[in-house]
């Protein structure tokens, strides 16, 4: 379909931005790499007023590792998956970004525009919040700091305000920290049926594309910084978790899918650390 | 500010112009505005690459880009690819190993190649593969453009010397 | 007659390639007109319910739109009605908008004509209707049943038609037979989903010009004429180049027939070009059939005896014009496959439901009933504790001799052994069983699924009344004319949606007649220059054109070399011609080029009493000609997720007398793909309401790259004794025999949990359900 009427305009910068935004109300909406938004926009499925693109801001663009490692909220998934200093300062981040979507849809999909996306079986939020990544955003009010496990409230919601701006999030580098990643999709770069994200050192577990977001398996966390087998990780993983259903799997497929996932990525994560 | 604007872009090198509201997909503007038979739009969600082109030197899907996106852009399409009426080694390569049927996906397929190449110039076959994967063909079947990327990425590197 | 061919069965690249690489050719979307408007549709929400008003006031009123028109607008006999040459079946009448009535979600209730698509759509949101929802009926089963709520009144009945057939003794076959294996396979919904969705546009001033996103030309400019009763001479249609079709556009729909209606309402050139969401939801399904088989056999797994119930889940229209008879029909044709079975029975029926109609999807029923038939055979193989090739080998008709099927079949020989067994070296298979025992050992799951097949070709009369259809009617020419310079137009109404079609033709024109093929030119896609045909579509395009083409290359071919007889003062006997070259055999300093006989001709120079003109317009209705072949494939399952992976793909051809083995092998590869696209990727899911659950990318998954192996072809070649040319056509065949042996290497990898599989698609979750719900005959060795 085609998308019905909207009004445009491109923010030169970040204050720019936020003051378009708070003008145009609850119905203006930040227009970043459009892989998410515009798909909506063609089966009108999302009626905005106004749309605020924020690609010609180029402070958002950044990617920038030192002793963390910072990406802008414009940073696109192809650089940063192509970036061999991420890589090193964080390899989980690669990994899974390899898994976001296709070559074609990285080069303009943004790091900032998935997370504020909120999709439920999307890499990037999963990601964040198993690495306790820390989101920059900027409104009229001023700049704060929201945790990822804030950020996100549940599927395609965010605790951002309508004039609230992503800027970037920050990550602690963390070469070294072993790590597995599972995902199950029915395509390569498909959104994920079920997805898991483990660190060790401390214990983390995250599981997406189940619940109506991702969301840290706290009791698995727990178990895993004891030492519990893989497989009794994986059950407190998978207890309880409020699965959803679609065309391509009900809910006692994905929770299954997930303690098998959760396995998978805590055995890859010890075989890691050796 | 719905109203609709003045876009100006390089087109393959040509400068182009036309009107476009904000709502006006750039896959559109470029097929109904300025005539261009080269991209084609067969979902309007970004799921299978009939769309792509290259924007500012990276690949983009033409059906999530708006218009008034690439106002001051360079757009590069498949048609850009020959040389003085000689078709690009990719272009032959793609017609020896019968890499397109149809031809509906082929510009597409054309764009995500020369990138492909253009990041890694003797990938293996699951590199391409996976390369591929927002492409989608329904008449080959992929046997037939695997081949061809690869007989691609052969004629590029002994152009290249 | 037994021909030389110099090009025919050379794997020359295409000439189509070169315009389509660059970008520099027009598909549908691409059509711009002086003046043109845009439509878009109103589809109906619901599955079934009553229509009870249709406000269009505020649309019409919206900047920028110039009509919107309903189904009350439309005079009462701008319908579409649909028989078939099946007595038993009906004719099912269908108007070209709702009128009191919606019966599928989709179904088009308004359209809008807008000075853009993006203002056509706003309309239609703007117009305002009114529905009466009434129960849905969404089981073919439950469709049949007495008290189910009837979707068309007047018919009486959901079923469109009932057929029965039987051959040979089948109650004594069964009655004396030491084992019957039975088996229900529910094949899903599948769509042909070609990448170039729907699209036409029409200009109606005076005469009236078409343009259609089709497979055949010839066809659309007779039924439009027919339904807006113009006379032929009238219509003229023009097809851009096709994105891909796959039976999907045989097909006449009313979005399209309605367009000179709306031309000529709005005075002005309208264009409608379908999305995606209209694509899946409303176009055509395909291959949904019920089969309940049950096969007899001896004690040691010879077949005696076969029966099937084949029931079709057809929508709520009949697809124009091959009716909703085409899958479920075509499916029992095919029962005996390449057995030899003597005692064959079957009941067909094709039930409407609230979905989407069905149409023809390249391969139609014979998909279907193939994966059910293979799948009962390997669940037999499995009983019998016989491998799944041998019992195959043991009841395969003989290589070689042509033979009739007990459904009527006439099959003119092939390699039917031979490929089995091509197959089995191709795919080591007892390497593969190795490997796999071992690979058991390891908590992993692999498995090889075979799917043997014929194919036909060359769907016209006599092919058609194999399949169950007698009496139909084709008319299929073309015309070969030799220009004054020699060069040679080559005037067809078949119509490429990207079989080569430019290339393959010109190669058995260039061998008809002599001459090269860079020097003919195909001409295709316009009804005002081509020769009548019914299209390109079942397999038939190399058999017909080959046919047709060199009896029209013959008779050029005559008047050349009388013509050249007489220059060379030679006898017409003792002369050759090739590449454009004439001359006396034996003497070839004696000789004339094509072009020189040609000026000769044009300048009147021809021996007294011969009409010079160089052009021969002739037709063909083949005999029943089938191919066949043999596919295999390999997939392992991670039977802790149900994700399985497809390893192998492998396909033994034998489609007679190859043109361009480029062209073979690419259909087979691309029909194969469609194969495992529609057992592990693609669905089309309704819910209990009716409502459709597809209607995007994200639902309908193509398969794309990654999700495949390169599909490895080997050849074989069993020429037909009774075409022209030996040539038996093909396409089909990688979609009827894929499925079946996807299917296969399911359950050979799950053996060990005693899975039988009897429905499709299998995603994962359906793998993993299957695998629980197996009772597992031997518990896997695990790690």
């Amino acid at each position: 379909m085609k998308p019905p009427p909207f009004d445009y305009v491109a923010a030169r910068s970040v204050p720019d931005a936020i003051g378009l935004l708070a003008d145009g109300g609850e119905d203006a909406k930040v227009l970043a790499g459009g892989q998410s938004l515009l798909p909506l926009l063609n089966m009108r499925l999302s009626r905005p007023s106004l749309l605020v693109d924020v690609n010609r801001i180029p402070e958002l663009e950044l990617v920038h590792v030192d002793g963390e490692v910072r990406l802008g909220a414009t940073a696109r998934q192809a650089d940063v998956l192509a970036s061999r200093a991420v890589r090193a300062a964080l390899p989980l981040l690669t990994e899974a970004l390899a898994h976001v979507g296709h070559a074609v849809t990285r080069s303009r999909g943004t790091i900032g525009g998935s997370l504020a996306h909120a999709d439920p079986a999307a890499e990037l939020p999963a990601v964040m919040l198993a690495l306790e990544g820390a989101i920059t955003a900027t409104s009229p009010r001023g700049e704060r700091t929201i945790g990822a496990e804030e950020l996100i409230s549940g599927p395609f919601a965010t605790d951002l305000a309508p004039d609230e701006l992503l800027t970037s999030v920050a990550v602690a580098r963390q070469p070294e920290r072993p790590f597995g990643f599972a995902e199950l999709s029915r395509r390569h770069g498909d959104f994920a049926l079920a997805g898991a994200v483990v660190l060790l050192e401390p214990a983390r577990v995250v599981v997406f594309g189940v619940e109506g977001s991702a969301t840290r398996r706290r009791d698995a966390e727990a178990a895993l910084d004891d030492r519990a087998d893989a497989g009794e990780v994986a059950e407190l993983a998978a207890r309880e978790l409020d699965a959803v259903f679609d065309v391509h799997a009900d809910g006692d497929y994905r929770r299954r899918v997930a303690n098998v996932l959760v396995r998978r990525a805590v055995e890859r994560a010890r075989a890691v650390r050796g | 500010m719905a109203e609709p604007r003045l876009v100006q872009l390089a087109v393959d090198g040509r400068r182009r112009s036309g009107l476009a509201e904000p709502r006006l997909l750039l896959a559109d503007f470029l097929r109904h505005e300025l005539g261009l038979t080269g991209v084609h739009v067969a979902c309007e969600q970004g799921g299978c690459g009939a769309c792509l082109i290259r924007l500012d030197g990276r690949l983009a899907l033409s059906c999530l880009v708006l218009a008034v996106q690439a106002d001051g852009a360079a757009v590069e399409t498949a048609e850009g690819l020959a040389r003085n009426g000689e078709l690009h080694p990719i272009q032959q390569a793609f017609r020896t190993k019968h890499g397109l049927q149809c031809g509906f996906c082929t510009p597409g397929l054309l764009l995500a190649t020369r990138a492909l190449l253009e990041a890694d110039a003797r990938p293996d076959e699951p590199t391409i593969r996976r390369h591929l994967s927002g492409n989608v063909c329904r008449c080959t079947g992929y046997t037939g453009i695997v081949a061809a990327v690869q007989e691609a990425a052969r004629l590029v590197g002994e152009a290249a010397g | 007659m037994s021909r030389r061919f110099r090009y025919v069965g050379r794997g020359l690249p295409r000439v189509e390639d070169d315009r389509l690489l660059r970008g520099r050719v027009s598909f549908l979307d691409d059509v711009r007109l002086p003046g043109m408007l845009h439509v878009a549709f109103v589809r109906s929400p619901l599955a079934h319910a009553e229509l009870r008003r249709v406000d269009t006031a505020a649309a019409a009123q919206l900047d920028g739109v110039t009509a919107v028109v309903t189904g009350a607008d439309l005079p009462g006999e701008l319908e579409i009605v649909t028989g078939s040459s099946r007595p038993e079946a009906g004719e099912w009448r269908r108007p070209l908008l709702a009128r009191d009535r919606v019966r599928y979600v989709g179904e088009p209730v308004a359209a809008v004509a807008a000075c853009s698509r993006y203002v056509a759509e706003d309309a239609c949101e703007l117009v305002a209707v009114e529905y009466e929802p009434l129960e849905p009926v969404v089981d073919a089963e439950r469709a049949l049943e007495p008290d189910a709520t009837l979707l068309h009144e007047r018919h009486g009945s959901n079923n469109f038609a009932h057929v029965e057939f039987e051959h040979g003794d089948v109650d004594a076959a069964f009655a004396r037979a030491a084992h019957v294996f039975r088996k229900r396979f529910h094949f899903g919904r599948t769509h042909a989903a070609p990448l170039e969705a729907r699209g036409g546009a029409a200009d109606w001033s005076g005469d009236l010009t078409f343009w259609s996103s089709t497979q055949m030309p010839f066809l659309v400019r007779s039924m439009i004429a027919r339904l807006y009763r113009l006379p032929e001479t009238g219509v003229r249609v023009i097809v851009p180049a096709v994105g891909g079709g796959f039976g999907l556009k045989v097909h006449l729909y009313v979005e399209e027939a309605i367009l000179p209606f709306l031309s000529r309402l709005v005075a002005a050139p309208v264009k409608w070009a379908e999305d995606r969401y209209e694509h899946l939801a409303a176009s055509g399904h395909s291959k949904e059939v019920l089969c309940d088989l049950e096969l007899a056999t001896t004690d040691d797994g010879s077949f005696l005896g076969l029966r099937g119930r084949f029931l079709g889940d057809g929508g709520a229209h009949q697809g124009h014009p091959w009716s909703s008879l085409i899958d479920p029909l075509c499916a029992a044709a095919m029962l005996p496959g390449v057995y030899e079975v003597d005692a064959v029975a079957y009941e067909v029926d094709a039930a409407a439901t609230n979905k989407c109609p069905s149409t023809a999807y390249r391969g139609v029923g014979w998909t279907s009933g193939q994966a059910a038939r293979e799948a009962l055979i390997d669940d037999a193989a499995r009983t019998l504790g016989l491998d799944p090739i041998e019992l195959r080998l043991r009841n395969c008709l003989p290589d070689g001799e042509p033979s009739v099927s007990a459904t009527g079949c006439r099959y003119d020989g092939g390699s039917y052994r031979a490929s089995l067994r091509r197959i089995r070296e191709l795919v080591d298979y007892e390497g593969f069983r190795e490997r796999q025992l071992r690979l058991r050992g390891q908590g992993r799951f692999v498995g090889i699924g075979f799917s043997p097949f014929v194919e036909q070709g060359g769907w016209a009369a006599q092919i058609a009344a194999d399949q169950g259809f007698p009496g139909s009617g084709y008319l299929d020419s073309v015309c070969v004319t030799v220009e004054p310079d020699g060069s040679v137009t080559l005037a067809t109404g078949l119509q490429s949606n990207g079989q080569g079609h430019e290339t393959t033709l010109a190669q058995i024109a260039a061998d008809g007649l002599g001459v090269r093929p860079e020097d003919v030119r195909v001409v295709q896609g316009d009804t005002a220059t081509g020769a009548y045909s019914t299209g390109s579509w079942g397999s038939r395009t190399a058999v017909i054109a080959g046919g047709s083409i060199l009896r029209a290359a013959d008779d050029v071919r005559a008047k050349l070399l009388e013509i050249a007889a007489a220059e060379l003062e030679a006898a017409a006997g003792d002369l050759q011609v090739e590449d454009g070259l004439v001359s006396v055999r034996g003497s070839p300093d004696r000789a004339l080029s094509v072009a020189s006989v040609a000026a000769a001709a044009y300048a009147g120079r021809v021996p007294s009493g011969l009409e010079p003109s160089l052009t021969s317009t002739r037709s063909y209705d083949p005999p029943a000609t089938y191919s066949n072949a043999c596919i295999a494939c390999v997939v392992e399952v991670d039977a802790e997720t149900g994700r399985t992976t497809v390893e192998r793909l492998v396909a033994v051809e034998d489609c007679g007398t190859v043109v361009n083995p480029l062209v073979v092998d690419g259909q087979v590869a691309g029909a194969v793909a469609q194969g495992v696209g529609a057992i592990l990727y693609e669905g089309l899911p309704y819910d209990a309401d009716g409502q459709f659950l597809a209607g995007s990318l994200g639902e309908f998954l193509y398969p794309t790259a990654p999700e495949l192996p390169d599909v490895e072809v080997d050849h074989l070649a069993t020429p037909s004794p009774v075409t022209e040319g030996g040539i038996k056509g093909m396409g089909e065949g990688g979609l009827i025999g894929a499925p079946a042996a996807v299917v296969n290497a399911v359950a050979d990898a799950l053996e060990p949990f005693g899975v039988a599989i009897d429905r499709t698609p299998l995603r994962p979750c359906d793998i993993l359900a299957l695998i629980d719900s197996a009772s597992a005959a031997a518990t896997p060795a695990t790690p």
